[in-house]
């Protein structure tokens, strides 16, 4: 465990050096919360404009950088081969995964305590402590489905193929899920099945107040599973070719 | 230092490794004993990789045994019993030098100090660059610097000099010697004959995934059973050349004449013994290179009919 730790604190002081990264995960969803969250006056999912799109915004942080960055970076290290030189040390072969997602997690609290605190102060969303730990805990969750994702991709794919395929997942889920703006609906109906729909609805309920359909943390938990299971497949079926 | 048996450091038992109908590796059997350096020889595509990448534990044989200081590769791999620096192995980027072999000396059971691996590699003046910022020959001793993080007594290195020039790779030697005057023992791949023939005190010849010759550099040399000779003589016979014992092979030019003979000293006697008298002569072994060209070219004679000569791919 000690090895572990060892690579995910040295895997998170490279990331936050990465100017792209810190500009994905923190400068854009900022930015966005402050130029259209605290403007729009709507009520989408029962709250105020300015609740709904500070989840979103703290969503899409935690959610792509998990995503985008971690499935490119374990494509070329992988192709550049740092994952073999890994498994010439004494660390467990499953340090290197457990590394990349306890650091995409590590890594995205920053842009989620930030988006939130912006709520708070610049949009002036209330509700109760218990609340707003509930919706940080659950937006923070995304970014360990996606990292689990991102390891299932990376490790299965080359690098140059990783880039589209990404971004092609990264668009769908963020429209459908509808962190971008609100899907009303046929896409609404096939959105409600992302885990970024979700992860914001559950936090929308949390913030008006209304009971979480245990359907929606079902769901959340079932895609954890699945893209953890994938990324186990794709770790092991890649076993003597990394 | 975890090893203290006599036993032998690493051992090969008929390891095989295919792929579909390719036998990258072939019916491998070997013994390394403690503090050898032993180089381990053979033409691209040879098995040499896929071999070292068994011994690594990083791909399973098809068929076979593999020990390493009486363990299994792999939990001799865990327990840090092996420093290795492999081809293909690549780094972290977007850390510097030091952050990257103080990472990994600190994932090692018996860590050598870090400014130690630093001066030993002979990284320590680039310790601070980013390691995705180094020179070819820069990358391959940072390589090489996290191979010896740890007290251990087997190194491992397939292809080490590979993209170095010269100088350095005459430097790295010189340092790979201090490694080994502790008392390690050094396993190394190689295509530059070379580089084996200065550096190891044990050559194993691989062709097609078999082993087809062990020995010194200088039993290698004599394996492929001939010495060179050369001597300048006025009016020469060819009919009686040939004739001379131990001849494998004549070449005349002018009064310069060359022999592959068996037997160098009988071969002289004889031209002195009818009445010649040559001028000039100089007796020599065949150097490495020819001697490797020699065995791999019989194994592939052997080989060629029976195999349809099939071509062996370079990435294996």
């Amino acid at each position: 465990m000690h090895g572990t730790l060892l690579l995910s604190r040295t895997e998170i002081s490279r990331m936050r050096r990465n100017r792209r990264f810190l500009i994905t995960t923190l400068a854009f969803p900022v930015v966005l919360y402050l130029l259209i969250g605290t403007r729009a006056k709507a009520t989408v999912y029962g709250v105020d404009f300015a609740a709904y799109y500070m989840v979103a915004m703290a969503t899409l942080g935690s959610f792509s950088g998990a995503l985008m960055n971690n499935s490119i970076r374990i494509s070329q290290e992988r192709k550049e081969g740092w994952i073999r030189q890994l498994r010439l040390t004494p660390l467990p072969p499953s340090a290197y995964v457990v590394a990349k997602l306890l650091a995409a997690m590590a890594i995205s609290v920053p842009s989620v305590v930030i988006v939130l605190l912006l709520g708070r102060f610049v949009g002036s969303v209330h509700m109760s402590a218990g609340s707003w730990i509930s919706v940080a805990v659950v937006v923070w969750l995304g970014a360990l489905i996606f990292a689990a994702l991102a390891v299932a991709i990376g490790y299965r794919l080359q690098p140059d193929q990783v880039q589209p395929i990404a971004t092609l997942i990264y668009f769908v889920f963020i429209i459908l899920g509808g962190v971008f703006f609100p899907l009303g609906g046929t896409l609404q109906q096939i959105g409600k099945f992302t885990p970024t729909y979700e992860a914001v609805k559950i936090s929308t309920d949390l913030v008006g107040g209304v009971s979480v359909p245990a359907g929606l943390v079902v769901g959340m938990v079932v895609w954890l599973v699945i893209f953890v299971g994938l990324a186990a497949l794709s770790v092991r079926a890649m076993a003597e070719s990394v | 230092m975890s090893h203290s048996g006599t036993g032998p450091v690493v051992s090969f038992e008929n390891v095989s490794k295919h792929y579909g109908s390719l036998r990258a590796v072939d019916g491998l059997s070997l013994d390394l004993r403690p503090r050898e350096t032993v180089a381990l020889l053979g033409p691209n595509g040879a098995g040499k990789s896929t071999s070292l990448d068994m011994l690594l534990a990083l791909r399973k044989p098809t068929s076979g045994k593999i020990t390493m200081f009486g363990k299994d590769p792999y939990h001799a791999v865990k327990a840090g019993d092996v420093g290795a620096m492999l081809q293909s192995g690549g780094l972290m980027p977007e850390v510097t030098v030091r952050e990257l072999v103080t990472l990994v000396t600190g994932l090692h059971p018996r860590p050598v100090p870090v400014d130690t691996t630093l001066r030993r590699a002979g990284i320590a003046d680039i310790a601070d660059q980013r390691v995705d910022r180094l020179s070819g020959g820069q990358t391959q001793r940072v390589r090489f610097a996290l191979a010896i993080v740890g007290e251990c007594d087997l190194i491992v290195l397939d292809e080490p000099t590979t993209a170095m020039d010269v100088e350095t790779r005459q430097l790295f030697w010189a340092d790979m010697k201090e490694e080994v005057a502790e008392g390690k023992t050094l396993l190394f791949a190689t295509h530059y004959l070379e580089e084996a023939d200065q550096a190891a005190d044990r050559i194993l010849v691989i062709n097609r995934g078999r082993l087809l010759a062990d020995g010194t550099p200088a039993e290698i040399k004599s394996r492929a059973g001939a010495k060179r000779m050369s001597f300048r003589l006025d009016k020469v016979n060819e009919p009686f050349l040939l004739g001379l014992p131990g001849i494998v092979s004549v070449d005349v030019r002018g009064d310069v004449v060359q022999i592959q003979s068996s037997d160098s000293d009988a071969t002289l006697y004889a031209v002195l013994d009818a009445g010649y008298r040559p001028r000039e002569v100089e007796i020599g072994s065949l150097g490495l290179e020819q001697a490797f060209l020699a065995i791999t070219a019989e194994d592939d004679a052997a080989n060629g009919a029976a195999n349809g000569a099939q071509p062996v791919k370079e990435t294996i």
